[in-house]
């Protein structure tokens, strides 16, 4: 029995995957679907990766394991605004981008290996609203609007 | 209780009602559902079945819970797939709430087998229906990948 707990999210966005990966990547797109906040790393294997809040609190850091853009993007990613989160430890989120039928394919995974654990369940809540309103923003160049996305 | 269960949420910029409609009326789940449609009178009870395009029962089932919205819940067996209908009934469950500008659409599709073959198939179907739901009703247009059945499906 794995004591691992895992997310998957897949969604299917029209847009090439080249801006499914800007998006994903570059701080001026992701906080305008992604409760406003902003990714900080310069985006090499082993380079600290951190994201913060609007108002420049720490949402989570950890850094780059892996990254092939615009294919694929493993992190390994702490939250460090939660206490009972952060005890957790490190998690790994892999996020993988293809090209199916002229639409692009994202899939998430989020997994750690803590069982039941309290950060896979509150990411669980996030990734879908994030995701849906990352392929509003390529689809129809407006993100969702609050209280989906709003700054946390 | 159900053993196996594939679980899916997505956000919708659309009001509630059209969401609503988009899932059950043969208009809207021709463009965005691989060309299927619906047949069922949509009350609690009523036969509920997916017809595919070149006339094959898809799937099949009643209608077990109605509550125009936000919740709908079928039972469906697979039709088609000699491995799939063995398994006997499964349930989907749509609900519906709405927040802000959007409506919170989640999906549950549960049978009571572990291990069971058909919630895995449907678990790859999903996302990209879905997907192409919400493409359709924010922009006007589903996804190319499931405008069409699939071709010696």
């Amino acid at each position: 029995m794995s004591k691992t707990s895992r997310f998957v999210y897949v969604t299917f966005i029209r847009a090439a995957p080249q801006r499914v990966w800007d998006a994903l990547t570059q701080p001026e797109q992701t906080r305008l679907y992604w409760h406003g906040v902003t990714q900080v790393s310069d985006w090499t294997p082993g380079a600290d990766w951190k994201m913060t809040f609007a108002d420049g609190r720490i949402a989570d850091a950890g850094r780059v394991v892996e990254i092939d853009p615009p294919r694929r993007l493993v992190l390994e990613w702490r939250n460090e605004f939660m206490p009972e989160l952060k005890a957790e430890g490190f998690s790994r989120c892999t996020i993988e981008i293809s090209e199916e039928h002229d639409v692009t394919r994202l899939a998430v995974t989020h997994e750690i290996d803590v069982e039941g654990s309290k950060l896979i369940e509150a990411v669980s809540g996030g990734w879908p609203m994030i995701l849906s309103s990352l392929k509003s923003l390529l689809e129809t160049g407006a993100p969702l609007g609050e209280p989906l996305n709003q700054d946390a | 209780m159900a053993s196996d269960r594939y679980f899916y949420v997505i956000y919708i910029r659309a009001p509630q009602e059209t969401v609503w409609r988009a899932l059950m009326e043969p208009s809207f789940t021709r463009r965005f559902w691989q060309e299927t449609v619906q047949e069922c009178d949509w009350t609690v009870g009523s036969d509920w079945l997916l017809r595919i395009p070149d006339g094959r029962v898809g799937g099949a089932g009643k209608v077990l819970e109605f509550e125009p919205p936000p919740r709908l819940s079928v039972s469906w067996r697979n039709e088609f797939i000699p491995g799939l209908a063995d398994e006997g009934y499964t349930r989907r469950t749509y609900e519906l709430e709405t927040l802000g500008d959007a409506v919170r659409l989640s999906l549950t599709h549960e049978s009571d087998l572990k291990g069971s073959k058909m919630i895995a198939s449907v678990s790859q179907g999903w996302p990209g229906i879905l997907s192409s739901l919400k493409s359709l009703l924010e922009t006007g247009e589903p996804l190319d990948s499931t405008r069409t059945w699939p071709r010696g499906f």
